[in-house]
């Protein structure tokens, strides 16, 4: 337990604090520096993690049950009783809000948030913090992932009939130009997407199938800070996900694949965002701007995912 | 929209999920929430604008279940696990479940002093101090349970060889 002298003793409070995203960036690179030196560290912290993982796909199921009448009438009779209520009185009985809000729950729950972080952390530890950011991003994509492929009734919010609609809704809702990519070529087409609320209102989620009707989707948000970042990858359960940042978006792409064949779509999804949006006038120096070399994606497409936040059945 | 609707909504979808967790049966689940609602409106007054609303909820939420076990106390609790686990979320694989299976068991096993604070951190991402204030223990205790829970579970998970066995065939 001595490996970690040095970089400042780190505290077992502090390997908790970091594994529920409470801790500070700084302190947040002194674990990281611990865990990078001390396997046994890094276990306990992806044992710590999976636990949640597992504590959520046990209980989330609760957020799909609508509450009984009497809970619902008790919200709604709250919603008036506190002062300084402003809701419009109709819109909790919209299902898509109400799915929305569960997703919303589900990610802050599973990693204390992505897009909502003080500003003061990031000052302290940029890089380390979009690192975090990142990861955050990704385990936030892979709930909803396996939130909304869990149940066909809530696939999509709007479907992919009219792409341009469907492109120029979400571009509204996330505040920056988002697009499906067309996969085809890898074999997947797209059928819909959905808005997901955060606190800055920002993410997209898009999601396509195969002949087999196999589910993949792809998230798509708004980071505070976008510096370019090569592909990771992560893993949790049964569910893979890559995930980057390519000019002002970070994208996650999660399904129920190996990661070969994940990382094949990714690279697909990669260079359809690269070619631009399809059948839209294109705003063509916005895209030279990001036409700049990227080498590092090629070079190390698997990614090291610098944050452990993997974690596989232990023989595997 | 407004943004305190989103959020009321969201803190009550997160004392259900909480609830169930807890009482780990979908009917005292929502009795419970149910009677935490009830007070929460009857004391909406004393909810001061601004301040944490979660926090607020959750804490008479447990004040609402500590009372309902003092009351009970005499009469043992009925749990059909086979009707809690029938409410599993619909894995796609076998092995899925068994882990989960063991993960349940595992959690059941803690003393509830631990199991409150690893659910209310692991599941519902309560903040440290929030749990020590809803708790009503210092921050130190809070830690000590969530390590003493997080540990146990580990090492119950670690000692069903024979669940990893049946997960990798």
């Amino acid at each position: 337990m001595n490996a970690h002298q040095g970089i400042g003793r780190v505290t077992e409070d502090e390997l908790h604090a970091y594994v529920d995203g409470q801790l500070d960036g700084s302190r947040r690179l002194a674990v990281e520096r611990w865990l990078a030196e001390d396997p046994d560290a890094a276990r306990r912290a992806d044992d710590y993690r999976a636990q949640a993982m597992l504590l959520h796909e046990m209980f989330d199921t609760v957020l799909r049950e609508p509450p009984s009448d009497t809970v619902q009438e008790l919200s709604d009779k709250l919603k008036g009783r506190i002062a300084f209520n402003d809701n419009r009185p109709a819109w909790h009985a919209r299902p898509l809000v109400r799915f929305a809000a569960a997703v919303m729950l589900v990610v802050a729950g599973a990693a204390g948030g992505w897009m909502g972080r003080g500003a003061e952390q990031q000052a302290v530890a940029p890089v380390a913090q979009q690192r975090q950011t990142l990861a955050t991003f990704a385990q936030e994509a892979t709930q909803a992932h396996r939130f909304y492929t869990s149940d066909e009734r809530f696939q999509v919010e709007l479907g992919a009939d009219n792409q341009d609609e469907l492109n120029g809704w979400l571009s509204k809702r996330v505040g920056r130009d988002v697009f499906g990519p067309d996969l085809g070529r890898v074999g997947y087409r797209l059928i819909g997407g959905r808005s997901l609320p955060t606190d800055m209102g920002a993410g997209a989620q898009y999601m396509y199938a195969n002949d087999a009707n196999k589910r993949i989707t792809l998230f798509v948000g708004a980071p505070q800070s976008g510096n370019q970042s090569s592909f990771s990858f992560t893993q949790n359960g049964d569910v893979a996900t890559f995930y980057w940042v390519e000019g002002q978006l970070a994208y996650a792409l999660a399904g129920r694949l190996s990661k070969e064949e994940l990382l094949e779509i990714a690279k697909a999804v990669y260079q359809d965002v690269k070619a631009g949006p399809p059948r839209r006038e294109p705003p063509p120096d916005q895209q030279q701007q990001q036409q700049q070399p990227q080498p590092q994606q090629q070079e190390q497409p698997a990614g090291v995912q610098p944050i452990s936040d993997t974690h596989k059945p232990k023989e595997s | 929209m407004s943004k305190f609707g989103v959020d009321l909504e969201v803190h009550i979808a997160s004392l259900r999920r909480y609830a169930r967790a807890l009482m780990r049966n979908s009917a005292d689940a929502e009795d419970l929430v149910q009677e935490a609602l009830t007070r929460a409106v009857a004391r909406a007054d004393s909810f001061q604008a601004g301040t944490n609303l979660r926090a607020w909820l959750f804490t008479i939420l447990h004040n609402v279940h500590v009372n309902q076990v003092r009351s009970k106390a005499a009469r043992p609790q009925e749990v059909d696990v086979d009707d809690v686990e029938s409410k599993l979320v619909t894995p796609a694989r076998q092995e899925e479940r068994v882990e989960l299976r063991e993960m349940m068991r595992a959690v059941d096993e803690l003393p509830e002093e631990q199991r409150k604070v690893l659910l209310l951190v692991a599941l519902e991402g309560l903040k440290y101090d929030e749990v020590a204030d809803m708790l009503g223990v210092p921050i130190g205790t809070v830690m000590s349970r969530l390590s003493r829970a997080r540990e146990a579970v580990r090492a119950k998970l670690a000692n069903e060889g024979g669940v990893t066995l049946r997960r990798v065939k």
